[in-house]
């Protein structure tokens, strides 16, 4: 990729992005404050370490449907320490990054080692944690209070959270890991062609558990940034997070049968449906009316996402960039 | 015969129609925001999940009543799509708070995880208001906050709804509950309130399962339970929405008339259940009138007199 096309990856989403952001100010006059982009940048760290972890599934040719749950019982398990066990806090967010890992490798071990399609065993996952975190915590949320709100105080007068920095730190870093890495590279190989991937003399599979994993644990993060937000362990946490988190992704332009995929991307599409659902809540739209525009900007960012595409020189047909083959060397069928 | 091609240009024509045709549905989108800045008080309504007719019966009462008294204060509505989602009210309460609201008027999706963001908006100089389900007296005291709650008592309300039960029954009957979400304070206060009911009348409670607050879910529980207990006499539901999915298990069952059951909220669905015996009480708690006492607080709050002390709200009891 040269560098003028590394500009361009970015500019149809950050276009749209500004768009929001003159569209909300203009409907309302108190929209472009400090405030509600502190606000903003303070609501996005769960759904922006979800969302990373779910763009590297994504591009294996994954998914993982657990992410929500997986962050929910990662939370109560933090709680149940901190309140029950008395561990610091410190401690405590190992634990529930290290839960999250856990489930991670258990949903990755299923998948490569039983051949069990991911949506099925991290559908099972999604179920069996809920029902885990609603045990441990005896469904009952625990009010943890100020021992856990470190993450969630403005640092030095910017009103940007720890939590926000930290999902920032996580972006960069995933990003380095697919662009940068040779585990990186074979993660888009494996996604975009494993068995040719495998015929080369490189084994797909623990690419494939390490990105599980690594996703296991962004949600225990995901999972830290949540309950210091909230001041409370929740055992509901993250319910129907995955499927936001895919919504980021898809808008990020990340290809749902793999192969392709940008974290950086992904967080623009974080960025997107943040700027939505506070624009739409400063107006005061009514529910029905921010899910219609919720659900129309997805359509339109991917459909944006298309054409820059075209425009780059990639020929291939709509449909079949947004479900695999995206590579222009490929033969079209 | 001989197939003829659409020409490029009028496939696309056609994609593209079909594309815009759900543009046809915007005026019906059309939105009365009084994002001006007026001089007016502006009161934020933050409410639970507006796809419950609850919820949405008290937002469409508090935008009646703002219309009534447009000159008075500016209202801002939001609801979240989900009765769980937490962290979306959060983020409600705090864009709120950016756009300079002079009072929240909120019921909590949660009694303790609001509290922390609430205090916060508080530091920021916005009023509070407490409706429907009353934050946590422990998590408020530690954060050092104090709200005044305006609201119905549902334990109170529950149990009168179960004692009209329990007046038609022996003691020793067999009842069983069917709660809501077990994470929900109200939710835990009306299983507490029929609990209450039936210790005092001595019925045998033959088991508590959650409904989630929905039909569906509410007509399992119930169809298994009528299955686990032939000599099941009632089952007390903690809302309306599960008391038509229990109405409708019992009948699948055959037992309408020897099973008795009961709801919370009063819906306008359960009224021609309760007026032909399908249903034996509901609870109503006049959800219109609810955010209209929590609005009509915050506007004493603003006027400079002191906070109210804790108000609790009429239950009125449906029955035939």
């Amino acid at each position: 990729m040269g560098k003028a096309t590394w500009i361009r990856e970015y500019v149809a989403l950050a276009l749209i992005l500004v768009a929001l952001v003159l569209l909300f100010g203009s409907l309302s006059g108190r929209f472009l404050t400090a405030t509600t982009f502190g606000a903003i940048a303070n609501r996005i760290p769960t759904l922006a370490l979800a969302a990373t972890g779910m763009t590297l599934v994504l591009i294996v040719g994954g998914i993982d449907l657990s992410i929500g749950s997986v962050l929910g019982l990662s939370g109560a398990m933090l709680g149940v320490a901190l309140v029950n066990w008395h561990w610091p806090f410190a401690v405590c967010a190992a634990l529930a990054v290290g839960v999250g890992l856990i489930a991670g490798l258990a949903n990755g071990s299923l998948i490569v080692g039983l051949k069990v399609p991911p949506f099925i065993v991290t559908l099972g996952m999604m179920e069996m944690a809920r029902g885990a975190a609603y045990l441990v915590t005896n469904s009952q949320t625990k009010y943890l209070g100020a021992a856990v709100e470190g993450l969630e105080r403005p640092l030095g007068g910017t009103g940007l959270s720890g939590s926000f920095l930290l999902a920032l730190l996580v972006v960069a870093l995933a990003q380095m890991l697919l662009s940068g890495s040779v585990l990186g590279r074979w993660m888009f190989a494996t996604g975009s062609n494993e068995t040719a991937t495998r015929h080369s003399g490189i084994d797909p599979r623990p690419i494939k558990l390490t990105a599980y994993a690594l996703t296991g644990a962004a949600a225990g993060l995901g999972a830290v940034c949540y309950t210091s937000r909230l001041g409370a362990s929740d055992p509901n946490a993250g319910a129907g997070l995955e499927l936001s988190a895919i919504a980021a992704a898809v808008i990020g332009g990340t290809s749902l049968l793999g192969g392709r995929g940008s974290v950086i991307n992904t967080f623009f599409g974080v960025l997107i449906i943040a700027t939505l659902e506070a624009g739409l809540a400063q107006v005061g739209a009514s529910e029905p009316v921010k899910r219609l525009v919720t659900g129309a900007v997805i359509v339109l960012a991917v459909l944006a996402d298309a054409w820059r595409q075209r425009a780059a020189g990639n020929t291939f047909p709509l449909w079949m960039r947004l479900m695999g083959r995206t590579d222009v060397t490929a033969k079209r069928p | 015969m001989k197939t003829v091609p659409l020409a490029l240009w009028t496939r696309r024509t056609i994609y593209f129609v079909f594309a815009a045709l759900p543009l046809l549905f915007l005026p019906a989108c059309n939105q009365n925001n009084s994002g001006s800045t007026s001089a007016r008080p502006r009161v934020a309504l933050i409410m639970k999940s507006l796809a419950n007719e609850f919820f949405l019966t008290m937002a469409d009462g508090a935008k009646k009543h703002q219309a009534a008294h447009s000159a008075d204060y500016d209202l801002i509505v939001n609801g979240i799509k989900n009765e769980t989602d937490l962290a979306e009210q959060v983020g409600l309460v705090e864009q709120m708070v950016a756009q300079q609201v002079n009072v929240i008027v909120i019921a909590p999706a949660d009694s303790k995880a609001l509290v922390p963001v609430l205090k916060r908006a508080q530091a920021a100089g916005v009023r509070l208001v407490n409706i429907d389900n009353k934050l946590d007296a422990d998590a408020l005291k530690e954060a050092g906050l104090t709200v005044p709650f305006v609201g119905p008592d549902n334990r109170e309300g529950a149990r009168r709804v179960a004692e009209v039960v329990a007046k038609k029954l022996p003691a020793g009957a067999k009842v069983a509950i069917i709660e809501g979400i077990p994470t929900a304070f109200n939710g835990q206060q009306r299983r507490a309130g029929f609990e209450d009911a039936i210790k005092s009348a001595g019925l045998t409670l033959v088991g508590v399962q959650s409904g989630q607050w929905e039909i569906d879910k509410a007509n399992n529980v119930a169809t298994a339970m009528l299955s686990e207990h032939p000599d099941l006499q009632a089952l007390l539901c903690g809302n309306d929405s599960m008391a038509l999915g229990a109405v409708a298990a019992v009948q699948a069952a055959g037992r309408t008339g020897k099973v008795l059951v009961v709801g919370y909220d009063g819906i306008p669905a359960i009224r021609p259940m309760v007026a032909d015996g399908r249903m034996t009480a509901s609870a109503d708690q006049h959800a219109d009138q609810l955010a209209v006492f929590g609005i009509e607080a915050a506007l004493k709050i603003l006027k400079g007199e002191a906070p109210p002390a804790d108000q609790t709200t009429v239950v009125d009891l449906v029955t035939k």
